[in-house]
Order: C-alpha cells, then structure tokens, then sequence
C-alpha cells in the first residue's frame, strides 16, 4: 500500500488509488469535473491539477489521472497549479450562462461551486458566447446545452456505463454538443442519472423545475420501494411534499445510481385523491372514527361468526413494521392470515426465492458486479429490477459471459446470449446451460419469481449450490415481486394467498376481509371470483394511503402514511433490512395562496397536522391494543416478538441482512399448468414503467409506457397474417382486449407476451401470470 | 545537390509503377528479408540507423517496434499515417505520387517485422487522387503476390487497405487516429497502453508516417551506417524532405541532407527570398513550431540541433516570413485554424484557444491592450497542461511570438492598429 504526503499531510491508500482519492480521504477537495468513482477518470475537464513535488513524473498533473505511489510528495496549493485551475473556470465560464438565478441547477451546482471557489468573480473575456438550441428530451429531462462544460460524464454514463445510444456528442471544438441525433424522447430507463451526473444545469429534472433550491428542501435519505432492489435515494421534500429524488450513493446495493421508475414513481404521495380521512359507507368521517368503527364490527363479526370469520391481507409494499404488527394482529385475534401474496405460482415461487437466501449464497449488486458469468433465469432485470441491468452490464463489461433463459424478447443494454423458451421449458433448459459456468470462479445465478414457479427457483438455488459445492464462490440472486416481499416471506405464518382467502369467501366461512395496503385489485388473477366475494362479505376495510379501486369500494376505508411520512424498513431481495427515515410530516401539502404571486405569501389557513396513523399503528388499534409509542419502540417491539427479526438491531449504514434460516416456504401449487394444443401462452410480463401499482399514478411515467402492446414471435405472428404495428384483439372470458403488435425475433415461439401497462386493466380468469388462449380467438382488429 | 534517396525516382509527371520500381531493385529487400531474415533483424537496422519519426513526433520507429512484445496477442496492425494535415507540409503527398511502392513495400516490412496481418493507410480525403493510386497499386502488388497470403513463399502474410480520413486535423494525431478506425469520436488516447501494446480494437498497432516508412527499405537495402551517413552531422541520421513555403522564390519538396542548415535550404534550393524581401522568421517544422527568429537563420535543420537550440523541426514544413509580413496577423490565422480543429476533449485547447485567438485578434484589429501580452505568454504556457500534443503545438507560435516579437506586438497595441497595415 503506497504512503504519499499531500499537503504535508501523510496517507497510506490501497494500491490503484488515484491521488484524487487519496486527497479526498484526507478531507482534501480537489476540483473536478470529468472525475466521478463511478465512471473514471478520462482527464479531460484538467481541472483537478496539482503539483507532484517529488515522485515519478514530477511538476504539475491531473490528479485524477496519476496513482498515488508510494513517496509521492504532493501540492495542492502549489502557485503554478492553482493558477492554471483559476484559467480553466476561467476558460469553461467563457461561454456560460451567468444567469444563475433562473438556473435550476443553481445552489447545487458544481461549476457554481467551483467558480465561487476557485475566486473566478470578473470576467476578463470580451468575446461572446456561443449558443445553443436545446432538445425535447421527454417527459423527465429537462435540456438547456448553452450550460455545458463538455466534461463528458453524460455520454461517459448513459453510453458506456449504462449502454444506452440514443444520446451522444456531435460536432468537434467549440461546437460540441450533448443530446440526441434529433430530438425525441430519452429511450433509456435510467436517463434521470443525467440530472445527478451533470455538474451544471444542462440536464434537469423537469417535473420539479422551479419549485425549489436544494436548500429550501429538507433532504432525508431514502430507499426506493417500487421494486425489491431497495436502492437508496435522497428524498427532497418541502412544504410537506415530495419534490424531487436523487440517486444516493451505497457501497453494498445500487452504487451511485437509480432508474426512473425509482426517480418519478413518487407522485401517489401527494395526488389529489389520495385518501387523506376516514370513510364510512361512502361518507367522509374522522380518521380516528372509522378505525373504530372498523374494530368494532369487526369484533362483532369475530363474536358472532368466530375469529375464523374475518381475513387479513397484507402486502410486500408495507413495511415490516405494518407487515409484522398485521401478523400480531392476526396472532391475538385469531383472525386469517394476513397473507401477502395474492397469486399462488409466483407467490410461491417468491417466497421460495427469500427461503431459499442464505448468508453463503447471497450475493449484492456490487459483489454481482464482479462475477464472471452470469446466468440469468426467468428475469428480466430491465423491467423487473431495473437498476440490477445496470450491475449486470459492469460485470459483463469486465468480462462477464451472461446467458438468458426467457420467453420474453428481452432487451438488455449489454451483450447476452439469449436462449428463449416457453416458460414450462426453462427448467429443462436451466438443466442444459449450467455447464456454461463450469469454467468460471464466481459465477451467478440470477432468478425471477414474475413467470417462473417455485420449482425453477429450487433448482436455480441447487444450481448454487452445487457450484459452491465443487469450490466456486457461486451466488445467488433472486428478484423478487415488491420492496419488501422479502420482509413478507420472513413474516409469514400462515399457507394461504389471497386466492386462498377469496376461496373461503366464497364458500361463506369468511365474512369480513381487512385489507391493509394491498394490491389485491391489481393483481388478483381472477377478476370476476374476486368481484363475486367481495359481493358476499359482510364487511371490507381497506387501510392504504393509495386510492385502490378496492378503497373506493370498502365499506370502511381508513387511510395511512406513505413511507415518506411514516419511514419503516423494508428487506430487499438479497434479505437487507433498511431503514428508511420519514422525509416530511404528514398531513395535505401546505399550499401556497396568492396562484404563485410576488412574495410575501401567506398560507392556507387549513394546515392540517399529521393526522393520519401509519397502517401498523391501524393495525394495533384494529387488534383493540395501545401500539408503540415511538419508531425506536416499534423496532425494540419487533425483535422482541419475531425471532427471525431480532439481527434488526445490529442493523447500521448498510442495512443488516436478515434471513429465513431454514425456513420452509409456503406450499402453494408449484407448478404452472402445462400448455394445451391449439394454443398460445399469454405471458404477463412486468415493465420498468407500467403495472407498479404506486409509479402508475405518476403522470410523468404514464407517458412513457407507450401503447398496450403484445409481442409475438415472427413465426407466430407470420401463421395469424399479423404484421408488426398491427391491431389485434385477444379474447377471453370476460371479454375482448385490444393491442397494438410488436414482432420479435427472439423470443419464444408460441408465446404473447404483453407487458403490463397503467392502461390495461384486465386480469384474464384462472391465470397467474401465465394464460393459455386459444389461437382461434386472436383477432385482428386494424391493419398497420 | 539535392542527395535524393526517397524523390530519386521522381518525376516530373507520373508515379513510378510497378514494373519501373521492380526494375530498379525495389521489393528486393523485402523479397530477401522475408525469405531469409527475422523480424527483428528490420527493428535492429532501424535502431541502429537512428530512422525517427517524420509525422513530427521524431520518435524512433526502431525503438517503437521494439515494444511490440514477442508473446502480444494477434493480429496485429501496420497503419500508416497519410493524413498530412499540419499546415504546410505536403511532402507525404509527393511521396506517394512519386513512388507508392516505395510505402507499399516499405509498410510490408515494418508489418514482417511486427508481425502484423493487416496493414492500413489512413489517408486525408483531399488526398483522393492519392487515394486512389494506393488502391490501384495495393491491387497491382496483390497480384504479384507481394501483398496478400504467403508472401515471397516466406509464409508471411500481410493485406492493405486505405481508409479515407473523416478530414479534421486531430485525425492525423496517432491515437484519435485509431479511435476515428474504431468509429469512435477521433479524441486522442492517453498512453498507457501504448498503442504497440493496445492499439487497434485493443490489439498491438504501429503508427508511422508515409515518409518514415519509405526510409525503410532503404534502410533494410543499404544499412543503418549508410543510413547516418546520409546526414549533414554527425548527431543527425539520414536526408530529410523539407515542405519549403512561403516568402522564397522556389516552394517546393526538397530531400536534402539531415541538418542542412536554414539558409542553405532557402539560398541554395528555395531561390532565395522572394522579391526583394530579407528573411524574417520561419515556421521550421508545420504550424505547431515555434517560430524562429533571424538569429536562427544558419542553424543546421536536423531534430537534434534544432531540438537543442529549443526549437521543434516537426515535420519540416519550413514556411518561411519576410520583413514585410506581421506576424500578429500570421499567428491570429494559425490560432483560428487550432480554435477550428480541436477535437473538443479537454478545456485548455477548446475554449482557452479561441480565448487565445480573440486576444491576438483584438491586437491585430487595433483594440489590444498592454495586459493581453502577459495574459498570452501565461495562457500560451498553459497549453502544455493539455491532454494531447495538440494545444501545446497550437500555442508554440504564440509563446514565440511574445518571446522573439514582443516589441511587433507591443507596436500594434501603442498604435491602435496593425504598422503592416496601410493606415487608413
Ligand atoms: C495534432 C496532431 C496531428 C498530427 N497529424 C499527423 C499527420 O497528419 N500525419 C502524421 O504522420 N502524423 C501526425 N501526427 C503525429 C502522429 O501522432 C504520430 O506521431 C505519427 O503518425 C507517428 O509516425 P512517425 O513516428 O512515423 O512520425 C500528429 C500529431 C498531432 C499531435
Ligand atoms: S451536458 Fe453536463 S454532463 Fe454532459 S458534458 Fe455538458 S456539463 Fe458535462
Ligand atoms: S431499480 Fe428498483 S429499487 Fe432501484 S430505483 Fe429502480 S425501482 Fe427503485
Ligand atoms: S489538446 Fe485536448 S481538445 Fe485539443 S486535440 Fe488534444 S485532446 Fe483534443
Ligand atoms: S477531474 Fe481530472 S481532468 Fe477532469
């Protein structure tokens, strides 16, 4: 390990470390704008020169570009060094705006920062500027080129780190630019980094303009729960209101970077509708009044009819807080459940999927990022997990042989070998293909729980295993539904999914149902079984802080906090318990009167304070207990009462990883039905923007999930006389639904694939995700 | 006496072909070394010939080929750089419409002795007359089995194909030049790697300039000692082709002896000064040299005495001013062709070059100021802290100009306009 001296301050740093780091560990700054840790160094801005007083190459260099080295004396303050970093603000602010005030950037802007700092204040040039037209992005990125510096980091992250084209450098000199050959909509589902990676006001968020400087926002640290990555992000809130999120740096899960589902999917907090008081029958009532209503007839039911009467139903987006006060009510009740799974193949596949984890064949993203073959099974990182694409691109980019095993026609921003087949096909070709790690070190098996059942899963884990087994340091990587299914799976007590419940509804043995945050609506695979019980209970209460259309229907509706009032902690896929801080109070956003006006403002008189409990506080009122008093109480009451949470209290920075330690997964049917003849396999498949019960509500995101589509194979879509842009209406049961078709070359035969989208609102009977429709009733409605 | 090694076949009118070049001994070195030589045995002759770069670098292509390790990975690449973009120099222009073969074979070579399959000639797309011949005499060398599979039954083989330039300067820079074959944005490489280690689509690549590789069969002929010999001093080795420009009465290419002094080179060859101008400084080696002064005007023209005396030769495009010309007025143009061709990368050559070009512009047109003098001379050197070779050789004519014409520059700011200049 080289010992350098920077600044007459001694450091010892790990070998390959660049005297930029170096310095930053010693708390010294060195100006930069083309060094990130996460893209390299390219030394290209020249901004971060200093003087190397003694050592191989002496006299003033880029500090990003030079490992430190062991004898290494270094200057930062150094007269020539400091000089020429004065000339290059001065060079790069030749051409900038100096419009800071209407700049969106401004307050968190590093070329602000540096230019205040490097005592760059007069102008000296008498030349003009060069300008700029600007580019229609889309919907979440904002583009105002005449603030560029040409430091690289946007292409350097949306082309090389994340694999994405559509955004480039054109032109040479004075006249580069950064955007899209012509304008048009960002294509990649991680193009909002560009707002956190550009050091100016080139690439902002759009939704969020003008609404804010970075200091008027209280900045919480967060964790993403839209999909079960958990990747951490900065929540910026104000006026008791989300205003924007950021990507926040983790060593363990995301690294320095989120995708746009994560970045937008927020909108539900604050949207009209949401439910923000109690609701008895269809009239408004006090939050506190309908909770007691809703104990009291429930607790009449249980002593009329039996604890066995009422059914409990959670979900993997609560926290384990609401998730483990729900089985504590059950617990002291009596009452079914809760369960958390509302389909049987997939539910039981997640769940095998978090049992299956253990602390040997875990891996994270980060550790993902250097394995050297990667096999990935029924997943598809870019719309299940999206961040998980962009770990899988680092390993492959350093040399990473990746394998796919999916139905779908999956597109991955990095080289893969796709082997595509049916679902009911995947183990057998799962069987084939692991001899493709047979020569690697550290290979892993990548696994989804969206098409697979519970039976792939096991053999993905045994796969692991015997990996391990002959001396490779093999792991495991299951994408599960939701950001906190895995805290679901360590929770559950009880062998029943909704479906399950919706059974015993149906055959009169339950007559209330209290569903706690739950997407039962959304993603219950029999539509009409599920209106038919809701029919015949007695009693529905609905607890969420999102306006479900099973809200809408519940006799008594109570609503809850969103994470971003309440915080909580959520397990992600690899078992890491992390805590997420609240951002804001609840309560309505404190709204400006005056339509924007010149200050001084006044407020709303009506600020309602934080009127409304988190769904686990509901959850003890419900059970008829005091709950907890405070978070810390909550937590100390959670490890007390749940063996398997009891690790939550070494839980630091990185979260803590908890696992289910042998636990037997629930025995739902495991496998899915084979194909009949005549036949097509209908998949529903997830997609980054589209089907995420909380992100649907974001208008932003909305735009970008394009038209319901179905995806054939060429084969397929060549025997039906159906051409690629071509309407076509499938049919089942319950009636026709249009579709606008896509043709792939890659994708299984045999199959449809439809992603899920906002606008699609249909659940095809007796299906999971998977449905079999008969060939003769696809139909095509308009030529292309 | 002009001592022509590499325009002793030129003529007037029309290249050398084929069955002429044969004729006077050509492809007999490469016939004799393929069949009975190693590959090391080209890389030792041209070390120990002392044969340095002419694209301008003046490295040693000896020693350059040295570092093409034995166990590096296959196939390896032969480029030739017939980009020619530095201000005037057209010397590789010449050469190949004097003797294409003279490069063919002379690339063929320098890939035996690298052991590279494919060979490539990156040319300027002005150069499409030149282009053209290459392709034509490529195919013609193909057919005699000098270029293609099992070359002179030695089981070497090595294919050519030219590439047109995209036709930005940077182009001509060794390593944006790989990047713009990759298809990639023609933005220099920072070595380590070096391209003979990672060079093309990261595999070993040798770069070197038209008139570089003509020397070397030359060299492969006749010997490194006949070699050095060709040079006007001891320090020098071999003749070098001087692009002469400017205020003399015959511009032209000359080979001449290694180190012929400056004023040989004008009296002798050039003519002599134009009308009846007396010479005032000359741009010794293309538009990224220093500028050198009438004091400089015997000093012998060889990389090693001009490097001495701390000048460049570049690639000894000598374009020469007389006592009428401003020099103000000269570098504003050679700045605002750098300010063009930047290729965008890094903040001192893309914005403090225009900044540069607007200062000396102000001058120029009469709204310079005495504090733009000391702003130039600390931008100038500031250039040296730029990513590639690019911004300190766009900077070298106006740190020459504050250090050898202070006083011209300092006359244009008391006078509120250029003295050149007619008043108005
Ligand atoms: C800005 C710039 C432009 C250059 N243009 C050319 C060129 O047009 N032709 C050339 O042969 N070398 C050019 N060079 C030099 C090459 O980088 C490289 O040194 C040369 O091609 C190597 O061949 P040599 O060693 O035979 O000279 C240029 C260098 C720089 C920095
Ligand atoms: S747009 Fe931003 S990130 Fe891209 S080069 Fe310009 S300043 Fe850098
Ligand atoms: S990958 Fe998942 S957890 Fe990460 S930001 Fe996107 S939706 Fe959120
Ligand atoms: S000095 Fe910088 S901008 Fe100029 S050509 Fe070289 S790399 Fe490009
Ligand atoms: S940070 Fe080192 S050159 Fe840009």
């Amino acid at each position: 390990m080289p010992k350098l001296i920077i600044d007459n301050l001694e450091i010892e740093v790990p070998e390959g470390t660049r005297v930029i780091e170096a310095a930053e560990k010693l708390g010294i700054y060195i100006p930069r704008f083309c060094f990130h840790h996460a893209l390299g160094a390219v030394g290209a801005c020249r901004v971060c020169a200093v003087k190397v007083l003694e050592g191989a190459v002496e006299g003033v260099q880029m500090s990003c570009m030079i490992d430190a080295q062991d004898g290494m004396k270094v200057s930062t303050t150094d007269p020539e060094a400091a000089d020429f970093r004065r000339s290059v603000i001065e060079w790069l602010m030749l051409n900038h705006p100096h419009d800071c005030p209407v700049c969106d950037e401004g307050g968190h802007c590093l070329l602000q920062d540096l230019t205040v700092a490097g005592g760059h204040s007069i102008r000296r040039y008498e030349g003009g500027k060069r300008t700029y037209t600007d580019q229609y992005l889309g919907p979440l990125v904002q583009h105002e080129m005449n603030r560029c510096i040409q430091c690289y980091r946007c292409v350097r992250f949306y082309r090389e780190y994340s694999g994405y084209n559509d955004l480039g450098v054109t032109g040479i000199a004075g006249r580069v630019y950064f955007g899209r050959l012509r304008e048009g909509v960002l294509e990649s589902p991680f193009a909002g980094n560009l707002i956190d990676i550009c050091p100016t006001g080139v690439f902002t968020d759009k939704p969020s303009r003008y609404t804010g400087r970075r200091w008027d926002f209280e900045r919480t640290p967060g964790v993403c729960i839209h999909c079960s990555l958990g990747c951490r992000t900065t929540v910026s809130a104000r006026y008791r209101q989300v205003g924007r999120m950021e990507g926040r740096f983790s060593q363990r899960v995301n690294g320095d970077f989120i995708c746009d589902r994560g970045r937008y999917g927020f909108y539900y907090a604050d949207r009209p509708g949401r439910p923000r008081s109690g609701r008895i029958s269809g009239q408004t009532v006090s939050v506190d009044q309908a909770v007691y209503e809703a104990r009291d007839r429930l607790q009449r039911i249980t002593e009329e009819h039996g604890p066995q009467a009422v059914g409990v139903i959670g979900s993997g987006r609560s926290s384990l807080q609401t998730q483990s006060a729900m089985v504590h009510l059950c617990r002291t009740t009596g009452w079914q459940g809760p369960v958390f799974r509302n389909t049987r193949i997939t539910g039981a596949a997640a769940d095998t999927a978090a049992c299956a984890l253990n602390p040997e064949n875990a891996v994270s993203m980060r550790e993902l990022e250097t394995a050297d073959a990667i096999l990935a099974v029924g997943a598809d990182p870019v719309n299940e997990a999206p961040v998980l694409a962009l770990a899988m691109r680092q390993a492959q980019r350093a040399g990473a042989q990746i394998t796919a095993i999916d139905p779908r026609p999956l597109e991955w921003p990095f080289d893969f070998e796709h082997l595509a087949c049916r679902a009911e096909e995947i183990g057998e070709a799962l069987a084939s293909a692991a001899e493709r790690l047979s020569d690697s070190r550290r290979p892993v098996v990548i696994c989804g729980t969206e098409i697979t059942d519970a039976g792939i899963v096991l053999q993905a884990a045994d796969l692991v295993a015997g990996l391990r087994g002959s001396g490779k340091t093999a792991g495991l990587f299951c994408t599960l539904p939701q950001a906190n299914s895995f805290g679901a799976a360590l929770l559950d007590e009880c062998n029943a999914c909704a479906a399950d419940l919706a059974a015993r509804v149906e055959a009169g043995q339950i007559r209330a149902l209290a569903v706690i945050e739950s997407d039962l609506w959304h993603d219950f695979p029999d539509r009409p079984q599920l209106e038919k019980a809701l029919e015949k209970l007695d009693l529905l209460v609905s607890v969420d802080f999102l306006d479900t259309p099973l809200f809408e229907k519940a006799d008594i509706g109570i609503p809850s906090l969103t994470v971003f009032e309440a915080g909580g902690i959520y397990v992600n896929q690899e078992g890491r318990a992390q805590q997420v801080r609240p951002a804001h109070t609840g309560g309505l956003p404190i709204t400006v009167t005056g339509a924007g006006d010149h200050p001084p403002r006044t407020f709303a008189p009506n600020v309602p304070g934080r009127d409304m409990p988190a769904a686990w506080v509901t959850a003890f009122c419900l059970a008829g207990q005091a709950p907890p008093e405070t978070d810390a109480q909550m937590t100390a009451w959670m490890r007390y009462n749940f063996a398997v949470l009891s690790d939550l209290a070494r839980m630091d920075a990185d979260g803590v990883r908890l696992f289910a330690g042998g636990k037997t997964p629930i025995a739902h049917e495991a496998t899915m039905p084979e194909k009949p003849e005549q036949c097509l396999e209908l998949l529903l498949a997830a997609a980054v923007f589209g089907g995420e019960p909380m992100s649907d509500y974001s208008q932003c995101l909305r735009e970008l999930a394009g038209l319901p589509a179905v995806w054939m194979d060429r084969a397929d879509a060549d025997r039906h006389g159906i051409a690629a842009g071509d309407r076509v209406g499938l049919g089942f049961e319950n009636g026709e639904v249009s579709f606008v078709v896509r043709i792939s070359d890659h994708m299984a035969p045999g199959v449809l694939v439809v992603y899920r989208h906002p606008d699609i609102d249909w659940q095809p009977r007796a299906g999971d995700t998977r449905y079999n429709i008969r060939e003769d009733r696809i139909r095509r409605i308009e030529k292309a | 006496m002009e001592s022509r090694v590499l325009l002793k076949n030129r003529k007037p009118d029309r290249i050398l072909d084929l069955a002429e070049y044969r004729a006077s001994g050509g492809y007999s070195a490469a016939a004799e070394m393929l069949q009975t030589g190693r590959p090391a045995d080209v890389q030792e002759a041209l070390e120990a010939a002392g044969l340095l770069g002419r694209g301008g670098a003046a490295f040693s292509m000896g020693v350059k080929l040295s570092t093409v390790a034995e166990y590096a990975p296959f196939p390896r690449y032969m480029v030739c750089n017939a980009d020619e973009m530095e201000p005037g120099t057209f010397k590789d222009r010449v050469l190949i419409h004097t003797s294409p073969h003279l490069l063919i074979e002379g690339m063929l070579l320098a890939a035996f002795s690298a052991r590279a399959e494919h060979g490539i000639i990156f040319i300027r797309p002005e150069y499409e007359n030149a282009a053209r011949i290459l392709e034509r005499e490529v195919a013609l060398a193909r057919e005699q089995g000098l270029l293609g599979k099992n070359i002179f039954n030695s089981g070497f083989d090595f294919d050519i194909v030219v590439h047109r330039s995209g036709g930005r300067y940077i182009c001509g820079e060794g390593t944006a030049l790989l990047n713009a074959l990759e298809g990639k944005r023609p933005n220099p490489r920072k070595p380590p790697p070096y391209p003979t280690v990672k060079g093309l689509w990261q595999l070993p690549t040798v770069v070197q300039n038209v008139e570089t590789l003509c020397f070397v069969p030359h060299v492969v002929q006749n010997g490194a000692e006949w070699f050095r010999n060709l040079a006007a001093g001891p320090d020098e080795a071999g003749t070098k082709i001087y692009s002469v420009s400017g205020r003399v009465r015959r511009p032209g290419c000359y080979e001449l002896p290694m180190g012929t002094a400056l004023s040989e080179i004008i009296e002798t060859h050039a003519g002599g000064m134009a009308g009846n101008g007396r010479f005032k400084a000359c741009l010794p080696g293309g538009a990224s040299t220093r500028y050198m002064p009438e004091s400089m005007y015997h000093r012998e023209m060889g990389y090693q005495s001009l490097s001495d005396a701390g000048f460049r030769l570049g690639t000894a495009a000598v374009m020469v001013f007389d006592h009428s010309a401003c020099l103000v007025g000269a570098t504003v143009n050679l700045l605002a062709f750098f300010a063009r061709e930047s290729c965008g990368w890094c903040t001192p050559c893309r914005d403090g070059l225009p900044y540069l070009h607007d200062l000396l512009r102000r001058i120029e047109n009469g709204q310079g100021r005495a504090e733009f003098v000391p702003m130039l001379r600390e931008m100038a050197g500031q250039m040296g802290l730029a990513y590639c070779a690019f911004a300190p050789g766009a900077a070298a004519p106006v740190e020459s100009l504050i250090t050898y014409f202070e006083d011209e520059v300092r006359e244009h700011i008391k006078a509120g306009r250029c003295p050149f200049r007619e008043a108005e």
